[in-house]
């Protein structure tokens, strides 16, 4: 493998997890909830 | 000296056992021996360290103590900021790192009294999990010549289990304080995010990036910890919750903590001598009191690819001036990782800091509902030897790379307090580790964990042989 080939399967690899998951995220689901979590300040956001 | 433990530098300064002056000529003098062939220090300032320590000494004499750390030598990783000292964040282009600030963390433990003895080697950029540097030399391990010490933070821990200084600042964006802290026999804790002002120090990754301490003990830490912790205007992300007193209740034991071992993730592809080493830490802590419990954990390779995806595009973005300027001046591996961080889209990048936040939420409700710590092994592989890995093909490297710090990653992902503590020595002689766990902010617990541990097993008592 070179070393091209090597980083987009590392790209691949990292993108997947988006792919897997992403579809699952609340529409009120953002970045700034993750200080709130570490905070202990935030409840899982409404599904709709 | 400096084989003793910084707790027990600092009481002899204070009770006039030891001067400032003395320890600091003791650091120097193993370092002018050693440093030759361990490369803990990129800039070592001999006459700097001898000016302060001498005003610290005089201070003394006249009753005037700073704080906790009076007279007591430690190192900053190459990438804090110190006035008057050049910061080279393991390149060889100082001249694109400059900062308005010092370090806010590392200004914090001066104020307190403490000596800098210099900056300290790393990885490239921080970009790296076993201390390797082209320009600067890779970093070797004190315990067994020809070995790796694990990094980015090399310095960091090679230089306190070298005896140069008593202790050391290092940052961690996916291990890089716990992987050297492993390899190197030493404690080291990446602090929960925003626990410790990042102000000052280069910038990595700002979702990924923790700055914290190395030392021979938890009780070290603990006392370094006190020092840097706490709010900083300078730093948007540094958490306005008071500092509690993490030495108040060091001694207290651990009587009925729940410590959980993970079923998943985190013993698959470990050494069988590794993954022993951390069951048997978990049996001495069922003996100290603690109540062990085996336990499923949510998915942790889900963090570490949304936690690798964030730092590489931050990283990208952050370093672009000096990778389209001077691409020629990076390691070729470094240079790879930052090109790949160019190619993720901004609707990956955002998904992944979404995905993070509910991935957090959740780990902390699963977990914490059921146990207080979680242990884990820090790598899974003792500190490798630098043959094989400068034998190995730019992909073998990489591969290798990725696992090595695939037990720590998922923790800047989810932003939990995390302690490397040691555990023992491989039949090969070199040094294990357990990584301990807690929810956000509960520093406290995991360095009371740590120092009852220590004070049972008393691993922390062996030195290196230079």
């Amino acid at each position: 493998m070179t070393e091209k080939q090597q980083q987009q399967a590392e790209r691949a690899s990292m993108l997947g997890v988006i792919e897997r998951l992403a579809g699952e995220l609340a529409l009120a689901e953002e970045p700034a909830r993750f200080i709130a979590a570490l905070e202990g300040e935030d409840e899982a956001p409404p599904r709709a | 000296m400096l084989e003793e433990s910084l707790t027990a530098v600092a009481e002899s300064i204070r009770a006039g056992k030891l001067s400032p002056v003395e320890a600091v000529e003791r650091c120097l003098e193993r370092a002018r021996k050693w440093d030759g062939r361990i490369r803990a220090f990129i800039t070592l300032d001999e006459e700097g360290a001898l000016r302060s320590a001498r005003l610290l000494e005089a201070e003394a004499a006249a009753g005037r103590w700073r704080g906790p750390l009076h007279g007591v030598p430690v190192g900053f990783k190459d990438l804090c900021h110190l006035e008057g000292q050049p910061t080279s964040c393991g390149t060889r282009t100082p001249e694109y790192f400059t900062s308005a600030h010092a370090c806010t963390a590392a200004h914090r433990l001066l104020e307190a009294g403490a000596v800098s003895l210099g900056k300290l080697n790393m990885t490239e950029l921080a970009l790296g999990p076993f201390g390797d540097n082209a320009h600067h030399g890779d970093a070797d391990n004190p315990w067994r010549a020809g070995h790796a010490t694990g990094g980015s933070s090399s310095g960091s821990g090679a230089g306190v289990a070298a005896g140069f200084f008593a202790g050391a600042v290092g940052s961690d964006t996916g291990g890089s304080i716990r992987l050297p802290a492993a390899c190197c026999g030493v404690v080291g804790l990446k602090p929960t995010y925003g626990r410790v002002s990042r102000a000052g120090a280069m910038v990595l990754s700002w979702s990924m990036d923790h700055l914290g301490p190395l030392a021979w003990t938890a009780r070290d830490v603990a006392l370094m910890l006190q020092v840097m912790a706490g709010r900083d205007a300078a730093d948007a992300t540094a958490s306005r919750r008071a500092v509690p007193d993490y030495l108040a209740a060091i001694d207290h034991g651990i009587k009925d903590v729940r410590v959980g071992l993970p079923e998943n993730y985190f013993f698959l592809g470990v050494e069988d001598e590794m993954a022993d080493g951390v069951r048997q830490a978990a049996r001495q802590l069922e003996a100290l009191g603690a109540r062990v419990v085996e336990m499923r954990l949510p998915d942790p390779q889900h963090m570490t690819d949304v936690a690798m995806l964030i730092a590489r595009v931050e990283s990208s973005t952050l370093h672009a001036r000096l990778l389209r300027e001077q691409p020629e001046a990076l390691q070729p591996a470094v240079r790879a990782r930052l090109e790949l961080g160019m190619d993720i889209s901004a609707y990956d990048y955002l998904q992944a800091l979404r995905l993070r936040a509910k991935l957090t939420r959740a780990f902390i409700h699963d977990v914490f509902e059921e146990v207080d710590v979680l242990l884990t092994p820090v790598i899974p592989e003792p500190a490798p030897a630098w043959a094989s890995l400068k034998a190995a093909t730019v992909e073998e490297f990489n591969a290798r790379s990725g696992r090595f710090s695939r037990l720590t990653r998922p923790f800047n992902g989810y932003g939990l307090p995390a302690l490397s503590v040691p555990c023992g020595f491989t039949t090969a002689g070199l040094p294990m580790a357990f990584q301990a766990v807690g929810r956000p902010f509960d520093e406290g617990l995991l360095l009371k964990l740590g120092h009852a541990y220590q004070e049972a097993a008393g691993w922390h008592l062996r030195r290196p042989s230079l």
